[in-house]
């Protein structure tokens, strides 16, 4: 058989036009339902990137070498020396930054209050390229490098603490011998992070002189930050080959909890986009099948001077997709116009104490992407298509002669 | 004379709430190329249905009906609706006219299906549409023009293709009597001219004179199979 195409979709164009106001309506239902599931993946998805910087600038990185045992035990005693010279050895292009620190339980004494806290000590240079200390601020000096005795605190310990830049506290912690020790340190500066948890917990100082304090040359960790989290896992198999004696994690296995949210944002999407799906559908096919019944001895007559039953289908179902794609391709800009709109992200800042529990900042910004609206186009047409076939069918079952006597 | 029609011992029982309708009741009927026949009778004597069953648009419940030596009794609807596209042209009571093309469009659209190369079949539905002198209303859709024109829209459309086989049911039914006998003129001159085999169903008596055999029906049978040598004009 072959196929008219021209005359299907001339006839299909006009017929759109025939009736406007029913198709402008259809049309517009589309339109609202495609724009919302991209304004709503797009949030979606915003949380999912912020969730996945979240966990991996809060100090563990994509990858994560840590001495066994030491996440039951987290002490100076679990830690491994990395050779002279050392430098991941990753395929290329997967490696964005890397550092060693040391990281121990301690206690932080000021003249008015004591805390449990973890003791950090860093590359400054190195932990500007992995973790949140990027992008927090900084009142008074940051670390100047790995030998800088001073330390930096979060704000809400160094509040709780009652101490400020340029004064002095004390840390305590268990050295490589096992016995206590005990220094004075003099706060560089206090930082403000996204969320308030990581000002609690981490007191950060320089790498070399929390090792002397310790009387050690090992690291409790090698962290790092990779440019796709997809290469992760890679990441991890080489890694291991050079750490044979080590664990090598990654950081959905040190956060599980973290992980099970940044999959099930994934269903979220699917969840919420078939909601929306299923009930344009619905929405879809009731219109239609009103809109072939009307016309049910239009179809009739063509089947009765000679045009296939298939091809009648066909001009209700490009009928149909005409109005379908054009939704979808308006629904889909005037969701990227809404997503434009909100670069600069939604400030969920008054509830910033029931976020942090997702691992969102305070500052939500939707984040695109094309796979997302791909899917959406592809599955919105698909919607259309299954939507328009039943009524198209419906219409073809009633004999020509019948359909001419409605 | 070469067969067109031939329909043997054909029956057609509906069902109409539970009680069985004989609408035909044992029909023998042949028709020769070239013939114009008006099928006649009361409501109900079964002339729409045989028109029905010739077209390829009810199936009788027994009986055969070969077209141009084809069986349609063995034809599945695809088939079906092939045999209506090539060889047997319909015109309609209502006209039935696709409401979004324009004169010319309708007229072309059989041939689109039929696969007739653009240039060949704008020549050709212009060159119909003169002759039925409505030529200027080409671009005129069918909510534009008058019943009659439509009709002869409709006309155009169903022989443009040059059938075997014209079948017309009711043509006259919405029209008033000058037009009717403009338009049974023309059905006439296209039966001459073009030795078009036409059936109409019609209970017109001005529209059975027209046709050079007249059969009656009455019941669901022939009551009467005559040939008129008075044929109008």
């Amino acid at each position: 058989m072959k196929i008219p195409l021209r005359t299907l979709l001339q006839l299909s164009w006009r017929n759109i036009w025939r009736h406007r106001r029913r198709n402008i309506m259809l049309f517009s239902a589309i339109l609202v339902a495609v724009s919302t599931v991209v304004l709503a993946n797009s949030l979606i998805r915003g949380w999912q990137v912020q969730m996945l910087d979240t966990v991996v600038t809060s100090l563990n990185g994509h990858v994560k070498v840590l001495a066994p045992g030491y996440l039951d035990d987290p002490s100076i005693e679990r830690a491994f020396q990395l050779p002279g010279g050392y430098k991941p050895a990753l395929a290329p292009g997967q490696l964005r930054a890397w550092t060693s620190r040391v990281v121990v339980p301690g206690v932080i004494l000021s003249e008015r209050d004591t805390r449990g806290v973890q003791l950090v000590g860093v590359d400054p240079a190195d932990e500007l390229q992995m973790s949140f200390l990027a992008d927090a601020q900084i009142e008074g000096e940051f670390l100047a490098s790995a030998d800088d005795r001073r330390v930096l605190l979060g704000a809400a310990l160094a509040e709780r603490l009652n101490t400020g830049v340029g004064r002095r506290i004390v840390l305590m912690t268990q050295g490589s011998d096992g016995r206590n020790r005990e220094s004075g340190f003099r706060v560089a500066g206090v930082y403000r992070a996204a969320t308030g948890g990581l000002e609690k917990v981490f007191v950060f100082t320089g790498r070399a002189a929390l090792q002397q304090m310790l009387d050690t040359q090992a690291i409790t960790e090698l962290s790092l930050r990779l440019h796709s989290n997809g290469d992760r896992a890679q990441a991890r198999q080489q890694l291991q080959q050079g750490f044979s004696g080590e664990e090598v994690s990654t950081w959905d296995e040190l956060q599980p909890q973290a992980a099970s949210m940044f999959e099930f944002a994934d269903v979220a999407i699917v969840i919420w986009f078939s909601i929306m799906m299923t009930a344009l559908a619905f929405g879809l096919i009731n219109t239609l099948i009103t809109a072939v019944m009307e016309r049910v001895r239009e179809l009739g007559m063509l089947r009765a001077i000679g045009m296939q039953p298939g091809l009648v289908i066909l001009q209700v179902v490009i009928e149909s997709l005409m109005i379908v794609i054009l939704g979808v391709a308006l629904g889909i800009s005037l969701g990227v116009f809404f997503v434009q709109q909100l670069a600069d992200g939604i400030d969920l800042s008054q509830w910033a104490a029931g976020i942090e529990g997702y691992y969102m900042s305070t500052l939500l910004i939707p984040s695109l992407l094309l796979s997302d609206l791909l899917l959406v186009a592809a599955l919105s047409l698909l919607f259309g298509l299954l939507a328009s076939v039943w009524p198209a069918w419906r219409a073809v079952q009633v004999q020509p002669l019948e359909a001419m006597r409605r | 004379m070469t067969e067109v029609i031939r329909c043997n011992g054909l029956t057609r029982t509906y069902q109409d709430d539970g009680v069985p309708v004989h609408a035909l009741a044992g029909v023998d009927f042949r028709v020769e190329a070239g013939e114009f026949v008006s099928l006649a009778g009361p409501s109900g004597s079964g002339k729409s249905t045989l028109l029905n069953c010739i077209g390829g648009l009810d199936r009788p419940s027994t009986g055969e009906v070969y077209v141009d030596g084809v069986s349609l009794g063995a034809l599945s609807q695809s088939a079906l609706a092939d045999l209506r596209l090539i060889k047997v042209g319909f015109v309609f009571q209502s006209y039935n006219l696709i409401p979004v093309l324009s004169a010319l469009e309708n007229v072309e659209f059989i041939m689109q299906l039929q696969g007739v190369a653009a240039a060949e079949r704008k020549e050709r539905a212009h060159a119909m549409l003169d002759s039925l002198a409505i030529g200027e209303m080409w671009d005129r859709r069918p909510g534009e023009l008058s019943g009659g024109q439509q009709q002869r829209v409709a006309i155009a459309r169903a022989i443009v293709s040059k059938p075997v086989l014209l079948l017309a049911d009711e043509p006259s039914a919405n029209l008033d009597s000058k037009t009717t006998a403009d338009l049974m003129e023309l059905l006439l001159r296209i039966n001459r001219e073009q030795s078009m085999t036409i059936i109409t169903a019609t209970h017109d008596p001005a529209v059975m004179a027209y046709a050079s055999r007249q059969v009656h029906l009455v019941d669901g049978m022939i009551e009467s199979d005559q040939c008129a040598d008075n044929a109008a004009s």
